[in-house]
């Protein structure tokens, strides 16, 4: 409770020091807004082309979009401190500052940063969403309300484990950026769309490695009730727990690497 | 025992050199950063550490601060063994890096003070008084609405020692804390660590290339070179040993650099 307390108080107090710039603020909060309009109008531009592409109709396409935006964009938000800070703190020496404190590493590592300009971004997504659930006129339950937002809370898990990979590098002083990217960033342009619609080996990178396919893919298509796999509901709500495993196979790994870290120093 | 107690301290790092053309390996260097250094501080010290660039000063600091952890040799302060349990030894320490912040840049400082004090989780009326406390005697209380980037660097040390002690610590480690300050400002510092030292007790430990800093606040002063404790004991003795060019006792202290650098010189670093 006290760690939640504190985090929220950092958060404030980051989302005030980006608003000392309000102007700046502003203009990059809409440089956003162009760049995942940009994306989206990827999605427009292939379904206006393409029908469907395998049994997903244009508003399914439009619902896993949408799906992917407000998970990545909310998990930039809130988890910015590992998702974008993390290696800095290991390359500039300011994790030293935070072992100094009586704090949890990775409290201390969440609480660093926020990204409130992602605003704009989980906009654009709540609205593909919206179209999506129009156009495939999704029948709302309250089992389908909880399916999503298991899918977009796990989701956030999974890319915060995901985008540890590169600090727990970083502290083995490993530069990989290219390779962490490509399954952070990568992953989240790929799994735009269902995971289905790739070729076997990219599938299994998608569900074994990274599992997007597993924490979003699975419970979309639940709600759109044109179920991955044939699974049933229960695996549904089952499947997107493998994002929070994820997280926590790297904070184990995260755990190791800062005994390193505390024995040889920076 | 004492308070602070270091005991055949031993710590190398494994450097590994830029790979040789043809070779298939890096070649791997063992630097010894510290070889067998003991000492003891008591507490309510006020002790300065000196040394030249890479004498194993900051190594010293980050262990027994609880971020490094060394290879051999036995650490204790206050009782407890600094690497075992971070938390509970970091919140009786206080560290200021003279060139690292530790406050956040965009808001005013007081937005920091009281995160700091969830951080630390200090009661609110301790930390009221704690803070008006320092405040009056850093003179701070003008700037405490002002974000920190606005501040001059002599304002922001006096800041990032406010916030370091917010929580009372029993030990505070400076690592150069005059770094670049202007004579006033250097002055009105000293004045403060005096202070804090005499009047609430704190063991300090510092680390300082500046030996008017040594001069005006520590009786007692540490060197260290190449890994190992070289001196350790009184500042007039040692300059009077190492002032090889005078033999009048060092009144004024504008040579003191001179008889360091002797000192340095003589001790082969």
């Amino acid at each position: 409770m006290d760690t939640l307390r504190l985090y929220g108080r950092s958060m404030t107090m980051l989302i005030k020091s980006q608003l000392q710039y309000p102007v700046s603020f502003l203009m990059q909060t809409l440089a956003q807004l162009v760049m995942e309009g940009g994306e989206m109008l990827a999605v427009i531009l292939l379904i206006d082309r393409f029908d469907r592409l395998n049994q997903w109709g244009p508003g399914d396409l439009y619902f896993f979009f949408g799906l992917m935006s407000v998970s990545f964009y909310l998990t930039e938000i809130f988890g910015r401190g590992i998702t974008g800070n993390f290696p800095y703190l290991v390359r500039s020496g300011q994790l030293d500052t935070i072992l100094l404190r009586p704090r949890g590493i990775l409290t201390q590592v969440l609480c660093s940063a926020a990204d409130p300009r992602r605003i704009t971004c989980i906009a654009v997504g709540v609205v593909s969403m919206v179209i999506g659930s129009n156009l495939s006129a999704i029948a709302w339950t309250p089992v389908k309300v909880l399916l999503l937002a298991e899918a977009i809370f796990c989701s956030g898990w999974l890319l915060m484990g995901l985008f540890m990979i590169e600090a727990v590098m970083c502290i083995h002083s490993v530069k990989s950026i290219e390779i962490t990217n490509a399954i952070t960033y990568g992953g989240r342009s790929a799994c735009e769309y269902p995971s289905d619609i790739y070729p076997r080996w990219l599938r299994m990178m998608f569900t074994v490695i990274a599992p997007f396919a597993l924490v979003m893919h699975v419970p979309a298509s639940m709600i759109l009730e044109k179920p991955l796999f044939g699974w049933p509901v229960w695996a549904a709500f089952l499947t997107p727990l493998s994002g929070a495993a994820v997280f926590g196979i790297m904070y184990l790994l995260f755990r190791k690497a800062m005994k390193y870290y505390r024995s040889t120093g920076s | 025992m004492s308070y602070i107690f270091v005991d055949h301290l031993c710590k190398s790092f494994v450097v590994r050199k830029k790979r040789e053309k043809g070779a298939l390996l890096r070649e791997k260097e063992t630097v010894h950063a510290l070889k067998d250094v003991s000492f003891e501080i008591e507490k309510g010290e006020l002790v300065g550490y000196i040394g030249p660039n890479g004498a194993g000063k900051s190594t010293t600091v980050k262990i027994l601060s609880g971020i490094l952890v060394p290879e051999s040799g036995t650490v204790t302060v206050g009782g407890r063994v600094p690497w075992e349990n971070r938390k509970e030894h970091v919140s009786h320490i206080g560290v200021v890096f003279g060139q690292r912040t530790q406050l956040w840049w965009d808001v005013p400082l007081l937005d920091s003070y009281s995160l700091l004090k969830d951080i630390y989780r200090v009661p609110e009326a301790d930390y009221q008084k704690r803070l008006k406390e320092l405040t009056e005697a850093l003179q701070l209380g003008d700037l405490l609405r002002t974000p920190l980037r606005l501040l001059s660097l002599g304002q922001r040390m006096r800041a990032e020692l406010c916030g370091s002690l917010l929580h009372s610590p029993e030990l505070l480690f400076l690592d150069e804390p005059t770094i670049g300050l202007d004579a006033v400002s250097k002055l009105a510092l000293r004045d403060f660590l005096h202070w804090e030292n005499k009047e609430k007790g704190t063991t300090i430990l510092l680390t300082t290339h500046d030996m008017e800093d040594i001069a005006a606040l520590c009786s007692r002063v540490m060197v260290i070179g190449h890994g190992s404790k070289l001196y350790d004991g009184g500042l007039q003795e040692m300059l009077s040993k190492y002032d090889t060019k005078r033999t009048v006792q060092v009144e004024e202290h504008q040579n003191i650099d001179h008889v360091i650098a002797a000192m340095y010189k003589d001790l082969g670093l």
